[in-house]
């Protein structure tokens, strides 16, 4: 771990560099230019608005709209920090074969020019939480630990992921359908609050329900959207038995997917 | 401390695609049941190669196409892992393995400065003090601002020599990038180059075609041949002897696959043409400075008024080096139809050892036209023996015979007349 973080130091301006580059890359002749990146989660809390007005789900004490929006934030930066994170060494194959720096530069500048994205979504949040009135607690100092820790699931997923990819493309193309099938396992278009009651309070699925909450908190998408949505809106701390299984998952699985990708990147210039 | 080490460096390569994921899987299945495994063949791009190289030299590596040169330059930047055998490298490394990777079309010239300097691990403020450098001796300090995808491909390719030339590291690896740009950029490449390895002592790999420039570069010149290094040491003897070697190749392949240039109007055909020195047999291989005879066989088809015929050497790649003509000797003759013989005696050939082949041509006169046009003939090769390959005659074509005198001219009076050498000139 030491010496990621050294070699992370060591080349921290490439890094920069490479994560302008994908930024500029994308918005550079296109007119809206930056604004697509919030134009996604927008809409899609538009729609599940929409969607919500004939199903009736139960937001609490927090509007629908600013609930799912910052359900969104969280998971689009995780969803896309990993799907681009998967591609990143495929998509340099150019520069794979060219020239030596540790590889793991790609995945994390994937993820790291996914942070700008979400810092511009703040600005919508901030928009939403004005028009209804709401004020953030000082909780809200918990996000930056939140973001560092959806950057790490984002990680896990990224290494092993674009590690296989090299070898077999088939990667690539089953990734959006399984984080797709993870949105829905994620709290994102209804609220975490809802699995508890049914699972802990109502007992649902008899004496299956305890270990059934604790499946679907190993999902670390599970802890994080809460816990953004309680810092911010809700003015609460987070939750930590909901962060807890999902944060054993990513502690456990980071540094396995960190080292097959340490063993699979000798062969990456020879294989890509 | 040597700067590289490379001690028993083998890379093998399967050959064939990739397997699918089914076969993995199956293979995988039969590895655990202890079953045997069908394995693709495997290929030795380098095997068990070993040298060492001081620090400050310039080291050139040539071959032919797939020696493993290029995979010896990978190993060495680090870019693909060895199969077995080690290599250590002492300082920092700038591979110029092809310039201009990852230049971004959108971006612009400026930007791409940056992005490719770093990526070659150059900093920040290192690029702000050398971009000027960097622009100027691109020639594009007005295209500057343009994206790179409205750049021409040589104008891409000056501005990315530029970048990767201005690296400061200890070694510094160069494939192929030399040839590059028009004719005028070329030179300054290659005077940036030399200033690079003569000025600055650096360490430098240099893999290239151009045996000359090699030749010129290098203080140590390695040949590879399939995955080994098979000589290594002065540049004068590893070229020469990767000269031959060349030549014996040309000769055999275009032996193979005769395909000159062939322009007829039927009133002649040529049957046979060779060339043998003093025997008779046709011969492929001659050596410097003998008698050669030209032997060629000709079918008349209706008879040739006033022919004039053409004989000419070209090298490999059509350059004429010499032409001789039968000018006044058939001039007021009439062949008539039938088989001829003509030959020609060239004594004494001064060709410079190399490659060539033959051209063959017939012209009649009233009209004025050329009824038969060959080129590409019979390849032959000229040897010297091999010491005398690196000899300095024999840079250029042939020799010109040639005197040479000296004379003092007493312009300065008395004073230059008592220092004969500050006054020597020749005649040639």
């Amino acid at each position: 771990m030491i010496r990621v973080a050294q070699n992370l130091y060591d080349y921290r301006e490439l890094v920069f560099t490479l994560a302008w580059k994908n930024i500029a890359v994308r918005y550079k002749q296109a007119f809206l230019g930056i604004a697509w990146a919030v134009i996604k989660p927008v809409m899609l809390m538009l729609i599940f608005t929409v969607v919500k007005s004939f199903v009736g789900i139960d937001s609490g004490s927090v509007p629908y709209p600013v609930l799912v929006f910052a359900a969104l934030m969280p998971w689009i930066f995780f969803q896309e920090s990993a799907s681009d994170g998967v591609n990143s060494v495929v998509s340099n194959t150019a520069l794979i074969k060219k020239i030596y720096f540790p590889r793991e530069i790609f995945p994390i500048t994937a993820v790291g020019t996914k942070l700008i994205e979400l810092g511009i979504n703040f600005v919508i949040l901030a928009t939403l939480m004005a028009w209804y009135g709401m004020v953030p607690t000082a909780h809200i100092l918990w996000v930056p630990l939140i973001i560092l820790y959806t950057v790490l699931a984002a990680l896990t997923i990224s290494f092993v992921g674009a590690a296989i990819n090299v070898y077999y493309r088939d990667m690539g193309q089953a990734l959006p359908v399984l984080l797709s099938l993870m949105m829905y396992l994620s709290p994102v278009i209804y609220p975490l609050q809802l699995v508890k009651d049914k699972l802990l309070v109502q007992q649902a699925a008899g004496e299956w329900s305890g270990l059934l909450y604790m499946l679907y908190t190993l999902n670390p998408l599970a802890g994080i959207i809460d816990a953004f949505q309680n810092v911010v809106l809700r003015g609460l701390p987070p939750d930590w038995s909901a962060l807890l299984p999902g944060a054993l998952t990513v502690a456990v699985l980071l540094p396995l997917s960190y080292a097959f990708f340490k063993r699979a990147e000798s062969y990456f210039a020879d294989v890509i | 401390m040597p700067a590289i080490e490379v001690s028993h460096l083998t890379k093998e390569y399967r050959l064939g695609a990739l397997q699918s994921l089914k076969d993995t899987a199956l293979n995988a299945g039969r590895r655990l049941l202890g079953h045997p495994v069908e394995e693709r063949p495997m290929f030795k791009a380098l095997n068990d190669v070993s040298f060492s190289i001081e620090p400050g030299e310039v080291v050139g590596i040539i071959g032919h196409n797939g020696a493993g040169k290029s995979t010896l330059l990978k190993m060495l930047a680090r870019i693909s892992t060895p199969t077995s055998g080690s290599v250590k490298v002492d300082g920092r490394i700038a591979p110029l393995i092809e310039v201009g990777a990852g230049f971004v079309p959108d971006f612009t010239g400026r930007e791409n400065v940056y992005l490719n300097a770093s990526i070659l691990g150059m900093s920040k403020r290192e690029i702000d003090r050398k971009l000027d450098e960097i622009v100027d001796f691109a020639e594009m300090a007005e295209f500057i601002d343009t994206p790179v995808k409205r750049y021409s491909s040589g104008m891409q390719v000056k501005l990315a020599f530029a970048v990767a030339t201005s690296i400061d590291s200890e070694i510094l690896i160069v494939d192929e990038v030399l040839a590059v740009g028009d004719l005028a950029f070329q030179r300054k490449c290659f005077n940036r180059m030399e200033s690079l390895i003569k000025s600055q002592r650096r360490t430098v790999l240099l893999v290239s075609h151009n045996i000359r420039q090699v030749e010129r570069f290098c203080s140590r010149v390695m040949l590879m041949d399939h995955g080994t290094v098979s000589l290594d040491g002065l540049p004068q003897n590893v070229c020469n002897a990767f000269f031959d070697y060349s030549d014996k190749r040309i000769v055999a392949q275009s032996a193979r696959s005769a395909t000159g240039k062939v322009a007829t109007t039927g009133e002649v055909e040529l049957l046979e043409i060779y060339l043998c020195d003093g025997v008779s047999a046709p011969s492929r291989e001659l050596v410097y400075g003998s008698d050669i005879e030209a032997h060629i066989t000709l079918k008349v088809n209706s008879s040739l008024e006033k022919p004039i015929f053409y004989l000419g050497i070209h090298t490999t790649d059509f350059v004429k080096v010499t032409t001789t003509t039968s000018g006044e000797t058939f001039r007021h003759k009439m062949i008539p139809a039938g088989v001829h013989k003509i030959s020609v005696r060239l004594p004494k050939c001064q060709l410079t050892p190399g490659a060539y082949s033959l051209r063959f041509s017939v012209d009649v006169e009233d009209p004025v036209k050329n009824v038969l046009y060959h080129d590409s003939l019979h390849p032959f090769s000229v040897r010297s023996s091999p010491e005398s390959r690196s000899n300095p005659e024999f840079e250029g074509f042939f020799l010109s015979p040639a005197t040479w005198s000296q004379s003092t001219p007493n312009l300065a009076g008395e004073r230059s007349s008592q220092q004969p050498e500050a006054g020597l000139h020749t005649v040639l």
